[in-house]
């Protein structure tokens, strides 16, 4: 009990001694267990978070859209949907109105001008009782609000043009209607649009409304052109669909009967969570390594600097079981603090995630609970490593004789230089006991050096990525904007001739100084490799406003593809290579099949989106659709005010949408958003690290030398020449890890862009881009800090108790 | 005098938990002086040294080494007075262990910017052969040396030496104390701080105490002796 009592008190004692440390260390393994918890319970989140919001809005499980143009009276949808076969699979049935518009909701500061779609359900009796809303700010529609000019905004478009909770906006033709509040229901949760790629919340917004509003302002009353529809559990969902299809087609209308896993928006936000999660799992994984080892190496470090008590405790007798209890104690602490704080910054990292995903996908209901069973995987991991730290020296010094225990581990310098010759350092010893301080501990010297190395390849994955993934966003803005920094694509709603009124009327509009038709088509391109669905445009390759920049190649008088870098390398393809493409065939006046395309490579891209392909206009001929266009570029009139060219050209027949073509560069940094925040969030927590890192090598390295140090003193030697010596030493670590952990953590960043985010997100080329910001920032942390850090120690040198560390015995 | 202590007093703590370790203490020494400063554990000759050696301060009284006033000098005035005036040898060495022989004795021309040469010194201290040795591959007593070597190399005119050859046999500690009387000959003032009666023996002064009082200050008793006519 005695003996107990003692270990306890001076365990306590070690504690008050080295608390800073004893903190560092415990906090660096909460970073990883933390972290490392928090990133890879994202998936479980979403999921949760998704199978809720969806629940409590009773998202559809089959969908009903009548052709462009097609209409059906009210309760003609409900009741044929009543006749098919298993009609008792039947749970509810909310037949609607969506009718494509023209949204401004511009406001004093800015021009907000877009396109949008209505659409109107039954809110009746506490409806719709299929695909609800759930109102973030404001409140719902009410039965009382059927057919007033009022409406809801979709949440994603207000929050990114940071709208009023209540308002007006203007639609096409000028009508006002005013907003009570902003909502989402389940296929507004990501903002995609049928039929559209790249179109985000910036350029799409959703209004809805009741279905006697909507019908109007279509002008349609008593009309519908859809319905969703709920199916009770046990039902067969395809046999529905089926009985659907054949029960609608007596209507005399087209449809299109779809499930729910053809909805885009579900289908985006369920299909990405294990894509995501996957790189969210290699960069926990990452930072986990990196702050467990690093925290192994620096309490293996501490522990190595009781080897001498341990020593003389052998001499004493003592039985090695009671030696290593001591070492023990101070890593049960660690570990202890280790978890507890991992709990709590595993906790924040969720809280910080639920903020970042809320952000970008505003549901009803977002679940962050702590996963308490990832977290118990990494926290047993981190509470073990303190005590595998410290038990291996410990063993290791009471295995040898104890006058070996006693004995300071220094070895002679590995021989270095050529020839197995020693390399003689030259000048005073203050300048050359730093080198040989290093060179004669080689693996004290290693350790630390890995240690600060490992981190710096963390900082280099971890910002290089978003370095990477910034530089892909840059590249496609430069490369869509060239030297027309204002164009806008003015998509149409058919195919017209190239001298159609309506393509002359746009090229007409006061607001536009230039325009040029093109066409566009959507396709498939394969090799025997891979196949890759795209978007190919047709214009003139030599002569047009905007032409694609070619990095190789040349447009041929032959017909030919110009592909992106990505497609090609994807393809496994270079230029004079020939691909397949699956394009439209006109087949007749108004009718369409498709067929494939042997075509050759005539050049390369640089847009860092696989899908864009490029043909020259007189190519059209491949397709059958000479002289035929359905989009219009349009260069504006200098002068022209943002928004004035969106107003003026959606007011002109034909016209289907104007979009500026940052728009698809904003949707790709939409894109990414989610994960360049999520990195952001985790790359503070690494800079933690890399500051508690630096901090610890100094004060461990100042413990071992603190002897020397007063032996320095007791000479006269001043503070600062110590400090300098100190310095020295660390700024050889840290140049050495920096450069170390540079290469790693390059190698990293090349396997992340190249292998990983190419499985998760196949369609974006991204390159290993370093910005400067980052490599300043990389050299500051990993050489200033590390080298800055002993300066942090003036303190404790300057009290440093000279009798008593040189033990000047009475 | 090389050292002048005036009514010099250490007291550490205050009110009732305040310990005296030095009260009322005189003491003078002068260049190329050899003197023991002898006395039981808790006599307080170890806060003597430290107080000569600016490694501690008095509370009381005047401090003068060297013709420098150390108890009303300031903190960068003792990094100073450490590097041009007194250099010491410890009981348990306190050698650089990542340096070699030659190099902890280098490091003694560096801090002091002595003119000598190391290898000189090493060599005058019987260690030539051991220039390349690190500390863990030579004897106590060699160990001993270097730490004397370091110390003689700065050209201080003081050495303070705690407990030379507490950690050595009978035959490494004489010497060692040949050594040291050596160079007391050679214009340096040598104090030796030591329990041991014997080697009292061999000192032109004795400077005794007990519960922090000097309580005898004179030649040993039964007048100074050999160093080869210690033993104990």
């Amino acid at each position: 009990m005695k003996a107990l009592s003692l270990i306890l008190r001076w365990s306590w004692r070690d504690l008050r001694a080295h608390w800073a440390k004893v903190l560092s260390i415990a906090l660096v393994i909460a970073i990883g267990t933390g972290a490392y918890a928090g990133l890879t319970s994202n998936a479980n989140w979403r999921r949760l978070s998704y199978d809720a919001s969806y629940s409590s809005l009773d998202m559809y499980d089959v969908r009903v859209a009548l052709a462009t143009g097609g209409y059906l009276q009210e309760s003609e949808l409900a009741s044929a949907a009543a006749q098919i076969a298993h009609s008792e699979w039947i749970g509810a049935v909310e037949e609607r109105l969506v009718v494509p518009t023209q949204v401004d909701a511009s406001t004093p500061t800015e021009s907000i001008v877009v396109r949008g779609e209505i659409t109107g359900a039954d809110f009746s009796d506490g409806g719709p009782s299929v695909n609800g809303y759930h109102a973030f700010t404001g409140r719902l529609l009410t039965d009382a609000d059927a057919g007033q000019p009022v409406v809801m905004l979709d949440r994603n478009f207000a929050r990114f043009y940071a709208l009023p909770d209540g308002g007006t906006i203007e639609i096409s033709g000028g009508r006002p209607l005013g907003y009570v509040g902003q909502a989402t229901t389940p296929e507004y949760f990501t903002v995609s649009p049928e039929g559209e790629i790249f179109l985000s919340e910036a350029n799409f917004a959703g209004v809805f409304t009741t279905l006697e509003t909507a019908q109007q302002l279509a002008s349609r009353e008593g009309a519908i052109n859809g319905a969703v529809i709920t199916l009770v559990p046990g039902a067969d969902r395809d046999l529905v669909v089926a009985e659907l299809e054949a029960t609608l087609g007596s209507l005399g209308v087209g449809t299109e009967v779809s499930t729910r896993d053809d909805n885009l928006s579900y289908k985006a936000l369920t299909e990405d969570v294990d894509n995501d999660q996957r790189i969210f799992n290699v960069l926990a994984f990452l930072l986990f390594s990196g702050a467990v080892v690093a925290a192994y190496i620096m309490l293996h470090r501490l522990a190595q600097q009781q080897r001498r008590e341990i020593g003389v405790a052998m001499a004493l007798g003592v039985p090695p079981r009671r030696i290593a209890v001591r070492p023990l104690l101070v890593s049960a602490q660690i570990a202890v603090l280790g978890v507890v704080f991992g709990v709590g910054i595993g906790m924040l990292v969720g809280n910080a995630m639920q903020g970042i995903m809320e952000n970008f996908v505003p549901l009803p209901i977002w679940q962050t609970p702590f996963q308490t069973r990832l977290f118990a995987g990494v926290a047993v991991a981190g509470f073990l490593i303190p005590f595998l730290a410290t038990a291996i020296p410990v063993v290791n010094a009471v295995r040898v004789k104890p006058v070996d225990a006693i004995r300071p581990l220094y070895h002679k310098a590995v021989p270095i230089g050529r020839r197995g010759r020693k390399v003689h350092t030259h000048g005073s010893t203050f300048s050359r006991m730093p080198v040989h301080n290093l060179r004669r501990s080689p693996w004290r010297s290693g350790f630390t050096t890995l240690a600060v190395g490992l981190v710096v390849m963390v900082l280099i994955a971890f910002f290089g990525l978003m370095d990477s993934i910034f530089g892909a966003i840059d590249d496609a803005e430069v490369e869509a904007t060239g030297t027309l920094p204002d164009r806008a694509v003015v998509s149409l709603d058919g195919f017209y001739p190239a001298d159609a009124p309506q393509i002359a009327a746009i090229g007409d509009a006061a607001t536009v100084a230039k325009a040029e038709p093109t066409l566009r088509v959507g396709g498939r391109i394969s090799t025997p490799v891979e196949e890759i669905d795209v978007l190919v445009e047709l214009l003139n390759l030599r002569t047009a406003m905007w032409r694609p920049t070619l990095t190789e190649g040349a447009p041929d008088h032959e017909p030919g593809v110009i592909l992106a870098e990505k497609a090609a390398a994807d393809l496994g393809v270079e230029v004079g290579d020939t691909v397949t493409l699956r394009h439209p065939q006109r087949a007749g006046p108004l009718s369409f099949t498709f067929s494939d395309s042997q075509l050759p490579v005539l050049g390369l891209h640089p847009y860092p989106v696989r899908n864009f392909v490029y043909m020259d206009a007189a190519d059209a001929s491949v397709m059958g659709l000479t002289g035929v266009v359905n989009t219009v570029q349009v260069d504006p009139v200098d002068t022209v005010a943002e928004g004035d060219l969106q107003r003026e050209l959606f007011s002109l027949p034909g016209v289907a949408s104007v979009l500026p073509v940052l728009s698809v560069t904003q949707a790709l940094e939409e894109q990414m958003g989610v994960f360049t925040s999520v990195i952001q969030l985790i790359a503070v927590l690494v800079l933690v690290l890399a500051v508690l890192i630096a901090f610890l090598t100094s004060s461990i390295s100042l413990d071992a030398r603190v002897r020397e140090h007063a032996t320095m003193f007791a000479y006269g030697v001043r503070i600062r020449t110590a400090l300098r010596m100190a310095v020295t030493e660390s700024v050889i670590i840290g140049v050495v890890a920096t450069v170390i952990g540079i290469a790693g953590g390059l190698a990293m960043l090349s396997w992340m862009t190249s292998s990983l985010l190419a499985s998760t997100l196949p369609d974006v080329g991204l390159n290993v881009v370093l910005d400067l910001a980052t490599i300043v920032t990389v050299v500051v942390l990993g050489v200033v800090a590390v080298a800055v850090a002993p300066l942090f120690n003036v303190r404790r040198m300057r009290r440093l108790d000279l009798p008593g560390t040189l033990r000047l015995v009475e | 005098m090389i050292v002048e202590l005036k009514d010099v007093a250490k007291r550490y703590g205050t009110g009732p938990v305040s310990v005296t370790a030095l009260a009322d203490v005189e003491l003078f020494v002068a260049p190329s002086e050899f003197v023991v400063v002898l006395g039981p554990s808790g006599s307080g000759k170890t806060t003597l040294l430290n107080i000569i050696g600016a490694l501690d301060t008095a509370s009381e009284g005047t401090v003068r080494v060297n013709g420098i006033d150390i108890s009303a000098a300031s903190r960068r005035e003792l990094f100073e007075f450490r590097r041009t005036s007194v250099s010491f040898v410890f009981q348990s060495f306190n050698l650089f262990p990542a340096l070699t022989a030659q190099e902890n004795v280098q490091f003694g021309v560096d801090a002091a910017g002595s003119p000598l040469h190391p290898n000189d010194v090493l060599r005058s201290v019987g260690l030539a052969d051991k220039l390349d040795r690190f500390p863990h591959e030579l004897s106590g007593g060699e160990q001993q040396r270097v730490a004397i070597a370091r110390a003689l190399v700065t050209n201080n005119p003081i050495l303070l030496c705690d407990e030379p050859t507490g950690e050595l046999d009978f035959r490494t500690g004489i010497q060692i104390l040949d050594l040291l009387q050596k160079h007391a000959t050679d214009g340096r003032a040598v104090l030796v701080v030591t329990h041991n009666r014997e080697i009292s023996r061999m000192a032109d002064r004795v400077v005794e105490l007990s519960n922090g009082h000097v309580v005898s200050d004179g030649p040993p008793r039964g007048g100074k002796a050999d160093v080869a006519e210690l033993h104990w």
